[in-house]
């Protein structure tokens, strides 16, 4: 099992396997070995929210933690603050003050995905930390998340660039305010003002205007973005990033795996994990029941584990498997995981 | 049987037998010879290899899979009236680049298809198994803010009407689908706190999987894990009951398709 240490680990999943549990036990556990951690989480439970320290006040912030003694810096990701911090990185303060971009960075606005590479990239700037571990967007698995890259690519895409730009000239010789309403009308020559007529009916006219003067921000701030996009390179590196994907055997669905494992193909090198967490045969094994009633559950779960494991252990190159830990303390949840990890190996 | 809603969305994160609950109550509502689709449609963005929409029988249920790029191109040509047009949106890097960046723009094209079927069959009842990723609060949340985001047009229109629709409570009905487990049940509480400030409709919580109905009567007979396990789950079934529509137990049957035909019988309230 080789198991050693990156810049960036990811955590994938569909979400209420436990994923967030883990990605911060592995944070954890990273810290005890004295690596500066940062752990960057999306939606984590309440209970979990309040272990790490990150109340209501702290949401989009950095904050050091320290768990069992182990210290550790948490970020609660928050679109907004993010949005906030790339205008304050790279000076482009119309960022954060454009109508549609606040609308798009509220919580649930659509835009999380890509925010949390640009967050990614820019906590990595700081040069502070040996391991950022991510547990990535609600419930969005690793292919969702790659998806986001390619969004970014899309939105810089050579044409759309192309018209922007030619906006961007007319209106700036025209000494006017970045864009007016009814410039599309003025401005727009031949097939370009056609197209952009028909789209009108369809979005409204105002709204046209309004997106390009979003797309114009946020095209100032292309330098945040493609530099997340640049982090694509760095997570498909072997050398650079660890990627655990997460599922439960509650979930128990091998079809699951066999899309993302054809889906990911093309993309992961390695160094992936498939996480199988809440396994319940350590405690299936011994047990050996007489009443008939019992002898067919146990039957049925068992059967159900190792089919799972079965079918997963023929997709991934390595399964790593955690016990289903049954306490109703999340700080137990942890302390159990963390101590799981110490039993595969790391290897530098 | 009470008058059924049009629209059922089942949420909840992956891994809580989301999908087979959906199908069962699929399979319950046609038992009750009602006209019902299947549907379901994948996180994806435009500019991918698309798939095409499918809309077939799968083991008896009508299953709608819709893909983004026709149903935005058929959205627009029956806005404006030209397949030519919309094929030349579609492909604009405007638009892309709209889709792309906003993955809620995908619900809004999803959703107008939903409600175009059922304008033109008003028997059709739809049971959407809404993606694990970016659960029900983006779709419910995206529709409000294009409302805001476009002042005018067609879409704004149609933002409206859907709105109306899906804020509606008796037409839409939204089912948070949980597990047995103290994290996830206050995963659900908070889903459905975050809903409800967001859509005035009935919003219920089911708990699905649970072991403790088939091992608490033998609980002396359990090793260590399994009876805590079951102890942890009663408890919790027990606290909260009050909140809980439905508690579904564990199926010991290995095949989805048999697990599907286990749950019918106990979806009654879901309706």
């Amino acid at each position: 099992m080789t198991l050693s240490t990156k810049s960036f680990e990811i955590f994938c999943g569909t979400g209420g396997v436990g994923k967030t549990t883990l990605a911060t036990s592995r944070a954890i556990h990273l810290a005890e070995q004295n690596l500066k951690v940062l752990l960057i989480t999306i939606d984590p439970a309440k209970r979990l929210k309040d272990l790490l320290g990150l109340g209501a006040n702290s949401l989009g912030e950095v904050v050091p933690v320290e768990i069992d003694g182990t210290p550790l810096h948490a970020l609660l990701m928050s679109p907004e603050k993010t949005i906030q911090r790339m205008a304050r990185k790279f000076n482009t303060p119309d960022l954060e003050n454009n109508r549609i971009v606040q609308i798009l960075s509220k919580p649930y606005g659509g835009m999380n995905e890509i925010l949390s590479m640009v967050e990614v990239q820019m906590q990595f700037d700081t040069g502070q930390y040996d391991v950022i571990v991510l547990d990535t967007p609600p419930g969005a698995h690793f292919l969702d998340f790659l998806e986001s890259l390619n969004k970014i690519r899309n939105f810089f895409d050579q044409n759309f660039v192309e018209i922007f730009t030619y906006l961007g000239q007319k209106t700036a010789k025209a000494g006017k305010k970045v864009f007016g309403a009814g410039l599309i009308n003025r401005v727009i020559s031949g097939g370009v003002r056609k197209l952009l007529g028909y789209l009108q009916a369809v979005t409204g006219a105002q709204f046209i205007d309004d997106f390009i003067q979003a797309v114009q921000v946020i095209y100032q701030s292309r330098e945040a973005f493609l530099k997340g996009l640049a982090l694509q390179d760095k997570l498909k590196s072997r050398e650079q990033c660890n990627w655990f994907l997460v599922t439960s055997v509650e979930q128990g669905k091998a079809q699951e795996a066999v899309e993302i494992r054809s889906h990911a193909a093309h993309f992961i090198h390695q160094d992936h994990f498939l996480v199988l967490n809440k396994c319940l045969e350590s405690d299936l094994a011994p047990w050996n029941p007489t009443d008939h009633h019992l002898i067919e559950i146990k039957d049925s779960l068992q059967k159900r584990e190792q089919e799972l494991k079965k079918q997963l252990k023929a997709l991934f190159p390595y399964v790593l498997e955690f016990p289903e830990i049954i306490s109703l303390s999340p700080s137990d949840h942890l302390k159990h995981l963390t101590e799981k990890w110490k039993t595969y190996v790391i290897s530098n | 049987m009470n008058n059924p809603h049009r629209l059922y969305i089942f949420t909840g994160k992956g891994g809580v037998g989301k999908s087979t609950l959906s199908k069962a109550f699929v399979r319950y509502l046609m038992e009750h010879d009602h006209e019902v689709v299947y549907l379901t449609f994948q996180n994806q963005s435009l500019g991918e290899i698309h798939k095409g929409s499918s809309d077939k029988f799968v083991n008896g249920i009508r299953e709608l899979s819709l893909d983004l790029e026709d149903s935005a191109r058929n959205y627009i040509e029956k806005k404006l009236n030209s397949k030519l047009i919309a094929g030349w949106i579609v492909k604009t890097p405007f638009f892309r680049a709209l889709i792309n960046m906003v993955p809620g723009f995908n619900y809004l094209i999803y959703l107008g298809k939903v409600l175009d079927m059922q304008n033109d069959n008003p028997r059709l009842i739809v049971v959407l198994d809404a993606p694990a990723s970016g659960h029900a609060l983006t779709m419910v949340e995206s529709t409000t803010n294009f409302k805001q985001i476009f002042e005018s047009g067609i879409i704004f229109e149609d933002t409206g009407k859907m709105l109306s629709r899906l804020n509606n409570p008796d037409y839409t009905k939204i089912h948070v689908i949980t597990l047995p487990s103290l994290m996830a049940w206050q995963e659900a509480v908070e889903l459905k706190a975050g809903l409800s400030e967001r859509t005035p409709v009935t919003i219920d919580i089911t708990v699905n999987n649970c072991l403790y109905p088939l091992l608490e009567k033998d609980l002396t007979e359990l090793p260590l894990g399994l009876k805590q396990k079951t102890i942890n789950e009663k408890q919790l079934v027990e606290e909260n009951r009050s909140q809980m529509l439905c508690v579904l137990q564990h199926s010991l049957k290995q095949d989805p398709m048999e697990i599907e035909t286990d749950l019918v019988g106990s979806l009654s309230k879901l309706i």
